[in-house]
């Protein structure tokens, strides 16, 4: 099996399961509890929390530990919960949570454009804040084609914008949230460099637990809480603190970390191999979407024009390879990637793209086997559609095998279907 | 099956990613047709406690198709479906009867509108994974008649019987379950889909509440005239129903009627009750096919059939008048609720029927 969808999911590390397994049954105890091994226990998750706020170059207090990124992107958004006319702005690629978060906090919601390369664009952002405008949210990497955003030269934006309405009179705040879910593992997120008030960090998606994730809140920033009870994390989210999953997260966080510059070079590796082999092994020439000087290095979005991705992926897992079109989230609705619309694909190119992550899981050798069944696979798919002639493939078919295919299922009515 | 190697029959089926209709599809091709997959997409409104499963029986459906390395196309029927289907399905229960929206999906989406699209873009013929068998242009008994579907077929046309293949008509499901897993079919043991998905799941009163509006009613002892308690709304109600009066214990209660205008359900509970059981039925949009031989075609002995009244019911033997729409049966049957279908059958042939009209 190679697994080759470390953007929607990634295992546990032993190491971080090892981390978490005294806390189940061990050591159980309620740390609000007055006898001393619970006291010890505070101790001793505080210590953990602290050390997974360093990550990030912050301090315990300015985080609230969650069920996740998606409801800590709900959390940052209540912050519009004081501003009755508050306007958020939000890049047109953000994923669902932020999107939904922003439609249900936000009186309107502005959408700021990326280029082809799902980049940012800095012009439109600073066109479209208003005098209302709170908060704005753009995820450091996308989910779908792992674009970096330029943090900082948007906070730049952000503070200049401050300065103005400073100076105006104008006491409404500005602030800028970042969803972190992807990058984690591949990026510093010192929050300081990055010039963000709101961030979203998510265990799952390097190598930690599921269901937990933090936001970093910086300080003055005002949320409203999203559950009411005993007061924990400052009250923004009461219930007893899941004390196992904040320890994995946090040894997953401090582990990710020290592994960046490591694993960068690993996937670059991969991702360029990868892309070599699949170009020239198939007949359809792949475009690789995303931004190839700013995107996280484990990702490898590729769209097969005329192909129908679905298709691939479900003749890939019969070969033993996992992976996804654009997010999980959004395919399992049956919907058209809202990501790759942004970016200006075609229908039909939405259609054929796939989305390929690399994680700590694979090998070298895997990515070549996985890069030439990929291939082989989406050449099968484009001689049954009459997307190649037969002669294209008897002569490049050198080193690739193709299944036995009914020479009458290629008439040329038959094309790609679109829901 | 068709053996024309050179130019192999087009068949257009309908999948749902069910195992029935997988199997159908693996079967067609093994035969040497030229098979096109189509999802039908008939609904997607997730209802209140019910996520509408749609998007993954779509993709059930074409994982299938894929691995069937056939073609596979999606039909996007909602407008045309809620139209004829469930729009008649709510006007009917107003009206105080109980109607069945799989004949009725049969009879206008699947072997009507599916059909002609179908045929509009090349197919030769439609299949289904439904058991039943098309021979001759006459519908006839499944061989397994424990799961004999015919009951939901009665009412599709001549011509849409005639193109229509039903691979499984002459296969036990047990049969069909080996083939699939032969076939390595990885939803072999999905569970299936018993008619209409969202009254399956969710159940038809949390479905009709989303649709009409129902007010409380009183329940009246047939007998005695005294108000027993309240309904939540005669639509939900059904004759011949014992279950969910909520009148306390001793002997169940059974729905021997409703007053629709009123919003008033009549209750009783002596089983011998006049309108709990009969042996004459009467009929309407009754709808009668010819029996076609080599030798032409003739008219069934409508003095001599057998019919049922619910979807794998035993077939009771019955004779039919044309001229009073009346069905006459051998045996006292507990009456089924108006608006459900009575189907004839000419020995192993299904030459038709109605609708139950009270």
């Amino acid at each position: 099996m190679i697994y080759l969808d470390f953007a929607a999911a990634t295992p546990v590390h032993p190491k971080v399961l090892e981390t978490m397994l005294p806390y189940f049954s061990e050591n159980f105890y309620n740390p609000s509890a007055p006898y001393l091994p619970a006291k010890h226990l505070r101790g001793e998750y505080e210590a953990k929390k602290s050390a997974l706020a360093q990550t990030i170059g912050a301090k315990s207090p300015d985080l609230v530990i969650t069920a996740g990124a998606t409801e800590s992107i709900n959390l940052a958004f209540t912050v519009l919960e004081n501003y009755p006319d508050a306007e958020a702005l939000i890049l047109a690629t953000e994923h669902a949570s932020v999107r939904e978060s922003a439609r249900h906090y936000a009186k309107t919601v502005g959408e700021i454009s990326v280029d082809q390369t799902g980049l940012i664009d800095l012009k439109d952002l600073a066109a479209k804040i208003t005098k209302k405008t709170v908060l704005i949210s753009v995820a450091i990497a996308n989910n779908e084609l792992g674009t970096i955003q330029p943090l900082s030269e948007i906070a730049e934006i952000i503070r200049e914008i401050r300065e103005q309405r400073l100076a105006a009179g104008n006491l409404t705040p500005l602030y800028l949230h970042s969803d972190a879910s992807q990058a984690a593992s591949l990026l510093d997120l010192s929050v300081a460099r990055l010039g963000v008030d709101l961030l979203t960090l998510n265990s799952a998606k390097v190598y930690g637990p599921k269901g937990i994730g933090a936001l970093y809140i910086s300080r003055g920033v005002k949320l409203s809480p999203i559950s009411y009870g005993g007061g924990q994390e400052m009250g923004l989210r009461s219930g007893t603190e899941n004390v196992p999953l904040l320890m994995g997260f946090a040894e997953a966080s401090v582990r990710a970390k020290s592994h960046i510059s490591a694993s960068r070079k690993k996937y670059e590796k991969f991702n360029q191999l990868f892309r070599q082999i699949l170009t020239e092994k198939s007949f359809v020439t792949p475009k690789f979407l995303g931004n190839k000087k700013h995107q996280l290095a484990n990702f490898c979005p590729a769209c097969f024009d005329g192909l129908d991705a679905e298709r691939l992926i479900f003749k890939l897992e019969d070969r033993g390879i996992l992976l996804s079109t654009g997010a999980a989230c959004a395919a399992s609705k049956g919907q058209k990637s809202h990501v790759l619309s942004a970016i200006g694909l075609t229908d039909s190119e939405i259609t054929g793209s796939l989305r390929v992550t690399f994680g700590e899981l694979n090998t070298e050798e895997q990515i070549r086997e996985a890069a030439s069944v990929i291939a082989e696979v989406a050449n099968q798919e484009a001689k049954r559609i009459g997307l190649v002639s037969d002669e294209v493939v008897l002569k490049e078919s050198h080193d690739t095998e193709l299944g036995q295919e009914n020479p009458t299922a290629s008439s040329p009515d038959q094309g790609v279907t679109h829901e | 099956m068709n053996s024309d190697i050179a130019k192999p029959k087009t068949v257009f089926v309908g999948m749902s990613g069910g195992v029935d209709s997988s199997v159908t599809a693996v079967l067609l091709k093994n035969a040497g047709y030229h098979v096109v997959g189509v999802y039908m997409k008939n609904w997607s409104k997730d209802l209140p406690g019910m996520k509408c499963p749609w998007a993954e029986d779509l993709a059930d459906a074409k994982r299938v198709a894929t691995k069937l390395d056939i073609d596979f196309r999606i039909f996007d029927f909602e407008t045309e479906y809620h139209a004829k289907v469930v729009d008649y399905m709510i006007e009917e229960f107003r009206k105080g009867n109980t109607p069945n929206p799989d004949v009725m999906c049969n009879q206008e989406i699947k072997f009507k509108l599916f059909y002609d699209i179908a045929m509009s873009q090349g197919a030769d013929f439609i299949a289904t994974g439904h058991y039943a068998v098309s021979e001759d242009g006459n519908l006839k008994l499944a061989t397994d008649t424990n799961k004999d579907q015919t009951y939901f077929l009665y009412r599709i046309s001549d011509e849409a019987i005639l193109r229509t293949l039903f691979p499984l008509g002459k296969m036990l499901k047990p049969e069909v379950k080996q083939l699939a897993a032969e076939f390595g079919l990885d939803n072999a043991y999905k569970k299936e889909s018993m008619g209409v998905c969202f009254v399956g799941e969710v159940g038809i009163k949390d479905f009709l509440q989303e649709y009409i509006e129902v007010t409380p009613g009183q329940i009246i002892d047939r007998d005695t005239g005294e108000a027993l308690g309240t309904h939540e709304g005669a639509v939900f109600y059904t004759i011949g129903q014992r279950h969910g009066l909520n009148l306390g214990g001793g002997l169940p209660y059974y729905v021997v009627g409703k007053d629709m205008a009123k919003n008033l359900v009549y209750v009783s509970k002596n089983l011998n009750h006049l309108n709990l059981w009969t042996k004459t039925l009467k009929l309407k949009d009754v709808m009668i096919r010819q029996i076609h031989q080599e030798s032409g075609d003739i008219q069934p002995n409508l003095s001599k059939l057998t019919c049922r009244v619910r979807h794998r019911a035993p077939l009771i033997s019955c004779t039919f008048n044309p001229e009073t729409n009346e069905v006459t049966l051998n045996e006292e049957i507990k009456h089924p609720a108006a608006g459900q279908s009575v189907v004839f059958y000419d020995g192993d042939i299904c030459i038709g029927g109605g609708i139950i009209a009270e």
